[in-house]
């Protein structure tokens, strides 16, 4: 189909246009700025919530023995599991210049009223905020299974020999914890490229298209423009980009499964 | 030894980081008990006089009940479809190893890491030319077939950790293939079973794009009633969005209590185990 001019509007069959689709994808500055939010997006994404993550999933390392840690670890993990869709209605109330709880609390603590949503670069830092708030969680517990794969003996061996903190992290923890840290930063480099109802939800890539990203550029032009043919040539270009990334995720693996039989 | 108080503060620490980090959903579980007017009210109100009207409302809506019954059937109907399937698909690829395992194991993952925007296409025009637009069966289908590629890594990651011994023990006894598979291996990967299927319960419960697509009127799930109908006399119907949103995320919520230690399973495809 990505080769066809396909529009369901027009009403006639699809005509074949070689790569002109993709000859279009070049010379299209849409295409361009939407990929490049995403870009953006992924980047700020994946850096603050492995940063947020390994802050958190640090804190929650030595934590066995605390009363309701199931409960608390069940409201801490919980905004992963909800849907995009409805964390990005949820947000939209939340984000509201005259009733939400994040205008009414910055223009408490800043004086300043933020239209959130409504404001060019606001609009993609809320964004970028909503989807951290939702996938910290993920890495927490990428952290916890990491940092439980530090086996004790040698931790309490690394005690025991005075090393400090720096030291008993670089050559005790890291070493063992780093193949499931790499996975889990894989896995959401892969999710945050793939980020669409979540936008679509806030923003449906407003305001003036500064959070249009490459999920809801496609799902406009698909279901908004009905340019089907033009759609699907993106739509192959992400696939090759989402098998790419699954090919390292699984080299990754296969590479370390190696290690520990050989 | 830390001192007792030390490890108090430490706890009240976590429990606060908890609790802040949940307090956005607790805002909208809060607002769901507000009137109209405490919802929309400057500055946000901490205290109010709960009420269950936005509830009653709500069941008093024609379209809330069938699609709540939607959502219950479509969810668990597709994900027992697929469990079995990929249980059966499991066991082929992980026993008998035919050519390029790897290759397929890596093709049927790679559908699950594309963004659902590019598959969609291609799917509702399949849908539209067969008809199958807004047909109860056909959703579910397509739920069965996107809960496959995550049930099978799963399952054949805890299958390849059973060793052939019994596989081979249970052929040299007489065993038909049917008793090995039922009565010897399932009881051994029953972990991966349950993490399989409460994690693609979960994901099909939240699925939105698809439904919103390919469905209609006989179709609709809880999210996309959600989002369908939240516009209503030019602004966005609030209380209707904080009851619903709050009946919403009652079952993910409940069930990652209780299946906590499968949660990092079911979030890394079963390639990353270990105890939270």
């Amino acid at each position: 189909m990505s080769f066809y001019n396909y529009s369901l509007t027009l009403g006639r069959p699809p005509r074949f246009l070689g790569f002109k689709n993709y000859l279009d994808y070049l010379e299209n500055p849409d295409v361009w700025v939407a990929l490049s939010h995403t870009l953006i997006f992924v980047f700020f994404s994946v850096v603050l919530t492995t940063f947020l993550g390994s802050l958190l999933g640090g804190l929650f390392w030595r934590s066995s023995k605390m009363p309701g840690r199931r409960l608390a670890l069940t409201l801490l993990f919980s905004p992963m599991i909800l849907t995009p869709a409805a964390i990005g209605t949820f947000f939209r109330l939340n984000y509201d210049p005259t009733f939400g709880i994040f205008g009414y609390l910055t223009k408490m603590i800043t004086g300043a009223n933020i239209e959130y949503l409504g404001t060019e670069g606001w609009a993609f830092a809320a964004l970028v905020g909503v989807d951290v708030w939702m996938w910290t969680p993920f890495m927490v517990l990428i952290i916890l299974a990491a940092l439980g794969s530090v086996p004790a003996a040698e931790l309490e061996a690394a005690q025991i020999d005075r090393l400090s903190l720096w030291r008993q992290f670089r050559y005790v923890v890291f070493p063992h914890a780093r193949f499931i840290i790499i996975l889990g930063v894989i896995l959401r480099t892969i999710d945050a490229f793939k980020v669409t109802d979540l936008v679509y939800q806030l923003t449906r890539g407003g305001p003036g298209g500064t959070t249009e990203v490459i999920g809801v550029m496609m799902f406009r032009k698909a279901f908004e423009a009905f340019s089907v043919g033009w759609t699907s040539g993106l739509a192959v270009i992400t696939l090759f980009t989402a098998i790419s990334f699954t090919a390292i995720f699984l080299y990754l693996l296969n590479m370390h499964k190696r290690k520990k039989i050989g | 030894m830390r001192s007792s108080w030390k490890t108090k503060l430490y706890h009240v620490v976590l429990w606060t980081v908890a609790l802040a980090y949940f307090f956005p959903v607790l805002w909208i579980i809060l607002s769901a008990f507000k009137t109209k007017n405490d919802l929309l009210a400057t500055p946000p109100k901490w205290l109010f006089s709960p009420t269950l009207a936005n509830f009653v409302n709500l069941f008093g809506r024609e379209s809330f009940w069938p699609t709540l019954v939607n959502s219950l059937l479509i969810s668990f109907l597709s994900v027992s479809i697929a469990i079995v399937v990929s249980f059966l698909a499991a066991y082929a690829l992980s026993r008998f190893k035919p050519v390029g395992t790897d290759f397929i194991m890596f093709l049927i993952l790679s559908i699950r890491m594309v963004p659902a925007a590019a598959v969609v296409v291609p799917v509702y025009l399949m849908y539209a030319a067969l008809s199958w637009k807004d047909s109860f069966w056909a959703m579910t289908l397509f739920y069965a077939m996107f809960s496959v590629p995550f049930s099978l890594w799963i399952l054949k990651g805890f299958m390849d950790g059973v060793s052939m011994r019994f596989d081979e023990t249970g052929l040299a006894n007489n065993a038909s293939r049917f008793h090995i598979i039922f009565k010897v291996i399932l009881p051994q990967v029953k972990p991966g079973l349950i993490a399989a299927f409460v994690f693609n319960l979960i994901f099909v419960w939240n699925e939105f794009l698809f439904n919103f697509i390919l469905g209609g009127r006989n179709t609709t799930t809880i999210p996309t009633l959600l989002v369908s109908n939240s516009y209503q006399e030019g602004g966005v119907d609030w209380t209707f969005v904080a009851s619903l949103g709050s009946i919403y995320l009652v079952p993910p919520v409940v069930a990652l209590y209780f299946f906590q230690k499968y949660l990092l399973v079911g979030m890394t495809f079963g390639t990353v185990r270990g105890e939270v």
